[in-house]
């Protein structure tokens, strides 16, 4: 009895830890890992464009879509985006959206400082203000939701 | 079709999605996916976050990701008044005022270009 005792412990300890895990994934973490998750899959998705364009000349709009999508980089970059939305649609289950979407916005920051840096894209000054505007609209946003109850 | 309205269809059809999706899972339990599938609202979720992806990729082929991706925070208003309308959200001054303020930075981004 003992050993089997001694067998089953761990098997028992991970499926209380799993259990817990669940318990304690709270919004804040799925929305996080959310926008993590979106923000690779994003550039990833464009690394695979980039060098599908150009095979990809005179193909009419579906089949440009379809073709895109055999990109092995372009469907891993969907895929990683897809299991950021797993964790999006466990957060929307319990806060409001009009409150949750916003969240999202740190992708922006994220992707184009990506952009810059992975692919060169120049950032205008503009392009900049612009970003650091929005960003500045995602702040004011969590304020107005301070001492709310939903 | 433009890699320009395929931008700014796939940035209004993904907003849409996100307040469908809620539509959808509202009041719903957590293990209860299978009831999701009878949703109309999830089924309209699918169809326009479907939409808004295959129009994605032909904007995002030919447009800088770091233009293009900010300007995905249109869907903020979009949202809002979705919300409103849909879901019966309440959207309050100060979060109205965020919004606006969101939408002049994609204005700023948009101009920039």
């Amino acid at each position: 009895m003992e050993s089997q005792a001694f067998l089953e412990k761990p098997a028992m300890q991970a499926v209380a830890q799993k259990q817990t895990a669940q318990q304690s994934l709270s919004w804040q973490w799925a929305a996080l890992a959310a926008v993590l998750l979106a923000s690779a899959g994003h550039l990833l998705i464009k690394f695979g464009l980039i060098s599908a364009v150009p095979s990809a000349a005179g193909m009419d709009t579906v089949a440009r879509i379809v073709h895109y999508l055999l990109q092995p980089a372009v469907a891993g970059g969907l895929a990683i985006y897809g299991l950021g939305t797993m964790f999006w649609i466990s957060a929307v289950s319990r806060r409001d959206i009009s409150f949750l979407y916003p969240i999202t916005a740190l992708n922006y920051v994220l992707v184009s400082v990506g952009g810059k840096f992975f692919f060169g894209e120049y950032i205008s000054a503009g392009r900049w203000l612009g970003i650091g505007v929005v960003v500045l609209g995602v702040a004011l946003l969590q304020l107005s939701v301070q001492g709310e109850r939903t | 079709m433009t890699p320009s309205i395929a931008l700014w269809a796939s940035i209004a059809l993904g907003a849409c999605a996100q307040v469908f999706l809620k539509k959808g899972v509202s009041g719903k339990s957590q293990t209860g996916y299978l009831s999701l599938l009878l949703s109309g609202w999830v089924w309209a979720w699918a169809l326009c976050f479907a939409l808004a992806t295959g129009l994605w990729l032909i904007a995002l082929a030919k447009i800088q990701v770091s233009y293009a991706f900010p300007l995905l925070s249109l869907g903020y208003p979009i949202v809002a008044v979705l919300s409103m309308v849909l879901l019966k959200e309440r959207v309050n001054v100060p979060r109205w005022i965020a919004i606006l303020v969101i939408t002049i930075g994609v204005a700023i981004i948009w101009k920039s270009n």
